[in-house]
C-alpha cells in the first residue's frame, strides 16, 4: 500500500497506468474503493480517478494529496476495458461470379463505435471491424467493403467529394452492380449533391446511407439502413445518386431521396432526411421497392466522371442586421456566392452596391431561399427586381446547399460567366423542379 | 439460507432524462416498430443473458403516449440527469448513512428484451456503504442507484412484443441490501422499512407497481437465484420460503442423482407421434389431425426424481417444463406423472419400451406444430437435466401470483454495462450535500417515536401504519376529531382484516366513507368489535354508508326523530335563515349531516331539512 506520508502526490501512482489494472483508493476520511482503473473521461473533474467496480458501474473518486492509491495488479497486455477489439472476420474479396455490391466507407456514425477511453465516438478501424458491426450484411450476396476515408461528416471537404467520386467510378469499372456509400449524416446531403454532379450516366445505383444512432447501440438504425441500401444497390434499376434512410421512426420502411433534393431536417430523428419541394424518389417497405416515374433507370454506360471543382465559393445566409460591409468583406476574393435570401429571394437593398460591383468583377451571385421549401421569384417585389437588375441569378427551387455544391462544379468547369450562368440555370441532376404539384391539403 | 433485496421505487419528480411527466398514460398517439441487435460492451464480449434474448429475434412495437417524447422513442439524445431525482436519491443515501460518490457516471446496462427502446437501461451508482437497522438487526446497503424504468409490456404475439412507452424513463431509486436476510418474514420486514423510508422523502410515486423488489436467494450448497419484479410486498415472505424449499429439494435431487451415477442425458430426441394414435382425451388427443408431432427424451437415472417431495411442493419436472417452454412448446409430460392426461397404463408401458427406459430412468414428452420446435424444446430439457446433476443452476426467475416463481432466463453477468457517452459525468458538490443533509425528512424510526408519543400508540402499530403507507391518513383523521386509538386500529388492522379473502376488485372505502363509519362509532351506534364486519359489508356492497349501517340494523334514529332534529336546527338558526333565505340551506345541511351521519340516508336528510326550511320561510312570510 502506497503511503501518503512519502510526500508524493498519489495521482503520480496512476499516471501512465495501463487501463485494466486493478487499484485500490483509500481516502484520508476512511473510504476505500477497489476496482479496475479506467482512463480519464474528457469531461471529468480535476483530480478524479475513474474506476470500474466489480458490479460493472464506473465511478469517479476525487483523490486528494492526503489520500492513497495502491496498484494491486498492473495490466500488462493493455486488453482491459477500452482496448481495441480483436478482428473478427476476413473481408470478403472473391465474388465468385455472383453480382456484388461495394460498400465504400468514409467514416461517420454508421462506421463508428464508442471510444470508451474518451466517451466519444471514433471511426471504425478497418473492414473487419465494420463487418463485425453488421454481421448480416452479406445475407443477399457478396459485399466488398472498401475504406475510402476516415472522417466524421463535419470534417468532409470538397476535395473529399472528388476522392469519393473517383472511387465510385472505379468501383463500377471493376464490375460492381451498385455502390453504397456509408457517410456521416451531418453533411451527407452535400456529398450526395456533389456525387450527383460529378457522376453521369450511372450504370447502377449509388446509395448514400448513414445512421443517426451509432452501431454500438442495440437500437442503431445503421444496420437496417445499410441492409436496405445494399438491397437497393443490388436490385434496383436506377442510375442515380440517392440517399436512403428511415422513412419514419420504425425500422420497417425506408425512403429514397434524390441526391440533389434532400436535406437533413432534424438533428436526431431516424427519419431526419426529407426530399424538399416534392415527394421522395422511392420507398422500400418489406423488401418491396417502389420508384417514382421520373426516377432515372440505369444507363447502358459508359459512366462519365467529371470531378473538377473549384472551392472558391461560399454560401451566405442573409439575416436582419447583416451589414453590406461585412458581406462584401466575406465575399471578397471568392469567385462565386450563393445567397440564402428571405422569402422569395431577397436581401436588404443596402446590399445592392456591393452585389453590382462583385457581378461586374465576374463573381457569380446566385439567389436561393432560406425558407425550408419553395422557389425564389424576383418579379413579385421591387427588391427582387432590383437584385435581378444588379446581376443576381435566381435559382428557382434549388436548395441553397445544392446550389453551393453545383456552383463549385460550375466554377471547376467553366471559365466564362455566361457559360457558368447557363450551367447553373439548367437542370443537370434533378436539382431544379419547374412544377410543384399540389399536395393533398392537410 | 441467505437473501438480499433490491428495492426499486419510482419517483414522481418527472422523468430521468427528459422533461416528460413521471405518469402513466392511457392515450396512445401512435406506434413505432423496431428490432434490436446484440452489441458488445467495452471489450465487445456479448453477455450470455443478452445472447439469449437476441436469439429470439423479436419485433418490438412501441405505443407512443402523451407521457413520452423523442427521448423515450430513442429519437433524441438523453437530456441532463434530472436534478430533482438526483437530489431525492442523495436524500435517500443520507437517510441510509451511505457515502455519495465524488463523480457519478451514467452507465448503459444492455437489456434487449425490448423493454428499453435504446436496447439499454441507463443507470448510475449514486452512493455506497450504507446501512439500515430493522428490528434490532443491522443490514448493509452496499449500493444505491438511480436508473430509468423500462417500458411496460402491453402484449405479446407471435414473434413480437408490444410495449407502452409511458413508464420508460420514470426515475427509479434502487436500493440493494447485503445478503444478510435469513428468512422470509425478515425479508418482508426489511422491504417494508425501506419502502417507508423512501416514502418519507415525499417524492415517490404511490400505488401498485410503483415499488418493485428483486429477491436474491441462496441456501447453503445452492446458487444465487434472482426473483425479479415482485410487486406485492406481502408475498415476499412466500417467495423466499418457496425458493428455499425449491433449492433444498434440488440439492436433494442432486445427491440422489450422484448416488445413482446419473450424468448428462445423452440420447437423441425420438419421435413418438405414431405411439400416440387414438389417444381419446387430454393434451395428446388428435395429434395427427392437428398436424402436430410428439417427441420424447429419455433421462437415464432420473426415474422418480421429477416429482416433488410433496404433491404441491417444488419439483424438477416443473423446472424442465419451464425450460421447454422457452423453446415455444406449451409444456411437457414426464414419466413420473403418468399414467394420466389421457395416457393409460398400457400406452405408457409402450412408450417406456420404445424409449428403452429402465426402472430408474425417466422420460419426458413434448408436442409441437413443427419438428424443430419439439427438438429444440427437448434440447433445453437436456441442458436443464444436466444442470440438475450439478445442483441449482443460477438463473433469473419470474414471480407468480401464487407465491411460486418460474424460470425466465439465465442470470446476467457483469459484461452488460458500459458508459452512457451521451451524458457527461456528474460531480456531487459539497454545498448540495450539505443542503440535503440539513433538510432531511424525518426518518421512519423518528416518525414512529413521535407518533407513538403524541397519540399514545404502540410503536408496532405505528410501524404497521408506516408499512401500509397510512400515516398521512392517520394524522388527517385524528386532526378531524376522531379518537387516535380507533383510527389507528381501523387503518392498521380492521381494513386488512375486513378485506381478507374478498374477491378483487371490491369497493375500496374512501376517506369520507371511513369517517362516516367512525362518526357512527364515536356516537356509540355500535361497538368497535363490529367495525371489521361493517367495513367488509361496505367493501362487498359499496356505498352509501347509510345503507350499510341500515343493513346491519344500526338505525336507532327514526324518521320522526330526524324531523324533530331538523326543526330544532331551523329554530336555532332563525336569524341566519331570515338573513339568507334559501341560501341558508347548505350550511344547515352540513350541520345536520354531522349530527346524523351514518344513521339516516343523506338524501332523506336533505329532504327532511328542505321541508323544515320551507315551513320556516313560509311562516316568516314574504320579505320577513
Ligand atoms: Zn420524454
Amino acid at each position: 500500500m502506497a503511503s501518503p506520508s512519502n510526500g508524493r502526490d498519489p495521482l503520480e501512482m496512476v499516471r501512465g497506468l495501463p487501463a485494466g489494472s486493478e487499484v485500490e483508493i483509500r481516502t484520508s476520511d476512511g473510504r476505500s474503493y477497489r476496482g479496475t482503473f479506467l482512463p480519464s473521461h474528457e469531461l471529468s473533474g480535476p483530480r478524479i480517478v475513474r474506476l470500474k467496480l466489480p458490479s460493472g458501474y464506473n465511478i469517479g473518486v476525487r483523490v486528494g494529496p492526503g489520500d492513497a492509491i495502491a496498484i494491486l495488479s498492473r495490466n500488462g497486455n493493455g486488453s482491459g476495458p477500452g482496448a481495441a477489439p480483436p478482428a473478427r472476420s476476413e473481408p470478403p474479396q472473391g465474388s465468385d461470379g455472383r453480382p456484388w455490391v461495394a460498400l465504400l466507407t468514409t467514416g461517420g456514425t454508421i462506421a463508428s463505435r464508442v471510444d470508451y477511453r474518451t466517451g466519444g465516438v471514433r471511426p471504425a478501424k478497418d473492414e473487419a471491424e465494420i463487418l463485425s458491426f453488421y454481421p448480416n450484411l452479406e445475407r443477399e450476396g457478396p459485399v466488398r467493403v472498401i475504406p475510402v476515408l476516415d472522417r466524421l461528416s463535419e470534417e468532409i471537404a470538397p476535395a473529399d467529394w472528388t476522392t469519393i467520386a473517383d472511387r465510385v467510378a472505379k468501383t463500377f469499372t471493376e464490375g460492381a452492380r451498385g455502390v453504397v456509400v456509408a457517410h456521416g449524416t451531418d453533411t451527407l446531403a452535400y456529398t450526395a449533391a456533389a456525387l450527383s454532379f460529378a457522376l453521369r450516366d450511372l450504370p447502377g445505383p449509388v446509395v448514400l446511407v448513414g445512421a443517426q444512432r451509432s452501431p454500438d447501440r442495440p437500437s442503431s438504425d445503421g444496420a437496417s439502413n445499410l441492409q436496405a441500401a445494399t438491397h437497393v444497390a443490388r436490385t434496383a434499376d436506377l442510375g442515380e445518386v440517392v440517399v436512403l434512410m428511415h422513412e419514419g421512426l420504425s425500422d420497417t420502411s425506408f425512403a429514397l431521396h434524390r441526391g440533389t433534393r434532400v436535406r437533413k431536417m432534424h438533428s436526431s430523428r431516424r427519419d431526419a432526411f426529407r426530399t424538399r419541394n416534392g415527394p421522395p424518389l422511392g420507398r422500400l417497405k418489406d423488401q418491396q421497392l417502389t420508384l417514382s416515374a421520373d426516377a432515372r433507370p440505369s444507363a447502358p454506360g459508359p459512366l462519365r466522371l467529371d470531378p473538377r471543382l473549384d472551392p472558391e465559393a461560399s454560401l451566405l445566409w442573409f439575416h436582419p442586421g447583416l451589414g453590406p460591409a461585412r458581406a462584401e468583406q466575406y465575399v471578397g476574393g471568392l469567385r462565386g456566392v450563393i445567397l440564402a435570401g428571405t422569402g422569395l429571394g431577397h436581401v436588404s437593398s443596402l446590399h445592392l452596391p456591393w452585389i453590382r460591383t462583385a457581378v461586374a468583377r465576374g463573381v457569380f451571385v446566385g439567389m436561393t431561399t432560406q425558407c425550408l421549401e419553395g422557389s425564389v421569384d424576383p418579379f413579385v417585389y421591387a427588391t427582387g427586381r432590383e437584385l435581378l437588375r444588379a446581376g443576381v441569378t435566381y435559382l428557382g427551387d434549388m436548395l441553397p446547399e445544392t446550389a453551393y455544391v453545383k456552383l463549385l462544379f460550375g466554377l471547376g468547369r467553366y471559365a466564362s460567366a455566361s457559360e457558368l450562368r447557363g450551367f447553373m440555370l439548367t437542370d443537370v441532376a434533378g436539382e431544379i423542379a419547374y412544377r410543384h404539384p399540389l399536395e393533398p391539403p392537410r | 439460507m441467505k437473501a438480499g433485496l433490491e428495492v426499486h421505487q419510482q419517483l414522481d419528480t418527472g422523468k430521468l432524462f427528459c422533461r416528460c411527466p413521471s405518469e402513466l398514460s392511457e392515450t396512445v398517439l401512435g406506434e413505432v416498430t423496431r428490432q434490436l441487435r446484440p452489441t458488445g460492451g467495452e471489450d465487445r464480449a456479448i453477455d450470455p443473458a443478452v445472447a439469449f434474448e437476441a436469439e429470439r429475434g423479436r419485433v418490438f412495437r412501441y405505443e407512443a403516449t402523451t407521457s413520452d417524447c423523442l427521448v423515450e422513442a430513442d429519437e433524441e439524445p438523453p437530456h441532463e440527469l434530472n436534478p430533482r431525482a438526483l437530489a431525492t436519491a442523495l436524500t435517500v443515501a443520507a437517510l441510509l448513512h451511505a457515502r455519495p460518490l465524488d463523480e457519478i457516471e451514467v452507465m448503459r446496462k444492455i437489456v434487449i428484451d425490448g423493454s428499453n427502446t435504446s436496447g439499454f437501461q441507463r443507470t448510475a451508482l449514486i452512493a455506497v456503504d450504507g446501512r439500515l437497522d430493522v428490528g434490532g438487526r443491522r443490514y448493509s446497503i452496499p449500493a444505491i442507484c438511480l436508473e430509468e424504468d423500462a417500458a411496460r409490456k402491453a402484449g405479446e404475439g407471435e414473434g413480437e412484443t408490444r410495449y407502452r412507452l409511458d413508464r420508460l424513463g420514470i426515475p427509479l431509486i434502487e436500493i440493494a441490501t447485503g445478503p444478510e436476510i435469513t428468512g422470509g418474514a425478515e425479508a418482508r420486514e426489511v422491504a417494508e422499512e425501506i419502502g417507508a423510508l423512501l416514502r418519507s422523502t415525499r417524492r415517490v410515486r404511490r400505488g401498485i407497481g410503483t415499488i418493485r423488489e428483486d429477491l436474491n436467494i441462496s441456501v447453503p450448497g445452492g446458487t444465487r437465484i434472482e426473483i425479479k419484479g415482485v410487486q406485492e410486498l406481502r408475498l415476499i415472505q412466500r417467495y423466499v420460503e418457496t425458493e428455499e424449499e425449491r433449492q433444498t429439494h434440488l440439492l436433494a435431487v442432486r445427491e440422489e442423482l450422484a448416488r445413482r451415477g446419473a450424468g448428462r442425458p445423452d440420447g437423441a430426441p425420438e419421435e413418438v407421434t405414431h405411439l400416440l394414435e387414438g389417444v381419446a382425451t387430454g393434451p395428446l388427443r388428435g395429434l395427427r389431425e392437428r398436424g402436430a408431432v410428439a417427441y420424447a427424451l429419455r433421462l437415464p437415472g432420473f426415474g422418480g426424481l421429477l416429482k416433488g417431495a410433496r404433491p404441491e411442493g417444488e419439483r424438477l419436472g416443473r423446472e424442465l417444463a419451464d425450460h421447454a417452454r422457452t423453446a415455444g412448446v406449451r409444456g411437457l409430460l414426464h414419466s413420473d406423472e403418468l399414467p394420466a392426461h389421457g395416457l393409460d397404463e398400457e400406452r405408457v408401458a409402450r412408450l417406456r419400451e420404445h424409449l428403452r427406459a429402465g426402472p430408474l430412468d425417466a422420460w419426458v414428452l413434448v408436442t409441437a406444430g413443427r419438428r424443430p420446435t419439439a427438438i429444440a424444446a427437448l434440447e433445453r430439457v437436456r441442458e436443464r437435466a444436466a444442470a440438475a446433476t450439478l445442483g441449482v443452476p443460477p438463473e433469473t426467475r419470474d414471480p407468480l401470483p401464487d407465491g411460486r416463481s418460474r424460470y425466465s432466463r439465465p442470470l446476467p453477468g457483469r459484461d452488460r454495462m458500459y458508459p452512457e457517452t451521451d451524458v457527461p459525468p456528474i460531480r456531487t458538490s459539497e454545498e448540495e450535500l450539505e443542503r440535503i443533509r440539513g433538510s432531511l425528512p424525518e426518518p421512519p424510526s423518528a416518525e414512529r417515536a413521535r407518533l407513538a408519543a403524541r397519540y399514545d400508540l404502540h410503536a408496532e402499530v405505528v410501524r404497521r401504519l408506516q408499512q401500509l403507507d397510512e400515516v398521512d391518513r392517520l394524522e388527517a383523521m385524528i386532526g378531524r376529531g376522531h379518537p387516535a386509538a380507533t383510527v389507528a386500529r381501523l387503518l392498521a388492522q380492521d381494513l386488512d382484516a375486513a378485506s381478507e379473502g374478498l374477491p378483487t376488485p371490491h369497493h375500496l372505502p374512501t376517506d369520507e366513507e371511513l369517517e362516516a363509519i367512525l362518526a357512527a362509532l364515536d356516537r356509540g351506534l355500535f361497538a368497535k368489535e363490529a367495525l371489521p364486519g361493517l367495513l367488509r359489508r361496505l367493501m362487498e356492497e359499496g356505498p352509501p354508508v347509510e345503507k350499510v349501517l341500515t343493513g346491519a340494523g344500526l338505525t336507532p334514529l327514526s324518521r320522526g326523530e330526524l324531523e324533530i332534529l331538523a326543526d330544532e336546527l331551523v329554530e336555532r338558526n332563525a336569524s341566519l335563515i331570515a338573513e339568507k333565505g334559501e341560501r341558508a340551506r347548505s350550511p344547515l345541511m352540513g350541520d345536520l349531516m354531522r349530527e346524523v351521519r351514518g344513521r339516516r340516508d343523506g338524501k332523506e336528510v336533505a329532504e327532511v331539512l328542505e321541508r323544515a326550511l320551507k315551513r320556516r320561510l313560509a311562516a316568516a312570510g314574504p320579505g320577513g
